[in-house]
């Protein structure tokens, strides 16, 4: 289950399934709940993992943009970002903070609700409950 | 919401608002996002009668 990758599913469904990236509040920047202390920010710089190390949390929505920009930029998904505003609305009626995926029918009822990030974060899940839904309409 | 410091927060944002998350057979909340450049709007009832829509949500960090 667990090797299942968001650009997986989006090379696999994108022709018939929505997909939207919203870029929420940061969830381990610099000056918020940072892991980037000391081994880990060794490890960090050897990973390459720039932006762990010196992102800060977005303070404006232009800020926001920005961090959104170069996050889309990085991780090369091929899905595009959307950005919720700089006080969270999207963000707080989903719940979603730090990660979290759902599928919504074309009704608009929610078919997957995943977990809450990190552990409750996977992508296979979400590729069973596209197949199910694909296959049931 | 302020930035989130450590774990006791992280959990007491997520138990206020996961108790106001859709779960399933839930209408979902409608919403109006804008791309990187403050552009494109989007909505979730754009697609409605379209296509089903994976939201994922999350950050750089």
């Amino acid at each position: 289950m667990g090797t299942v990758s968001l650009h997986d599913l989006y090379r696999k469904y994108s022709d018939q399934v929505q997909f939207i990236k919203v870029y929420i509040r940061e969830a381990h920047p610099v000056d918020g709940w940072w892991f980037g202390k000391g081994i880990m920010n060794t490890l960090l710089t050897l990973q390459g993992n720039k932006a762990s190390r010196d992102l800060y949390d977005p303070k404006t929505i232009e800020e926001r943009r920005a961090a959104a920009g170069d996050c889309e930029e990085s991780l090369q998904y091929g899905i595009k970002t959307y950005v919720d505003e700089i006080d969270d609305p999207v963000n707080k009626a989903y719940a979603a903070w730090p990660t979290r995926l759902y599928l919504i029918s074309k009704e608009g009822v929610v078919v997957y609700a995943g977990g809450l990030g990190p552990w409750g974060f996977k992508p296979a899940a979400l590729g069973l409950a596209i197949q199910g839904y694909l296959s049931n309409g | 919401m302020t930035t989130i410091t450590n774990r006791q927060e992280a959990t007491g944002w997520q138990k206020k608002h996961d108790e106001y998350a859709p779960n399933v057979g839930d209408i979902a909340p409608d919403f109006e996002l804008r791309d990187i450049h403050g552009q494109n709007p989007v909505r979730l009832s754009d697609f409605k009668s379209q296509k089903p829509v994976a939201l994922i949500f999350g950050s750089f960090t």
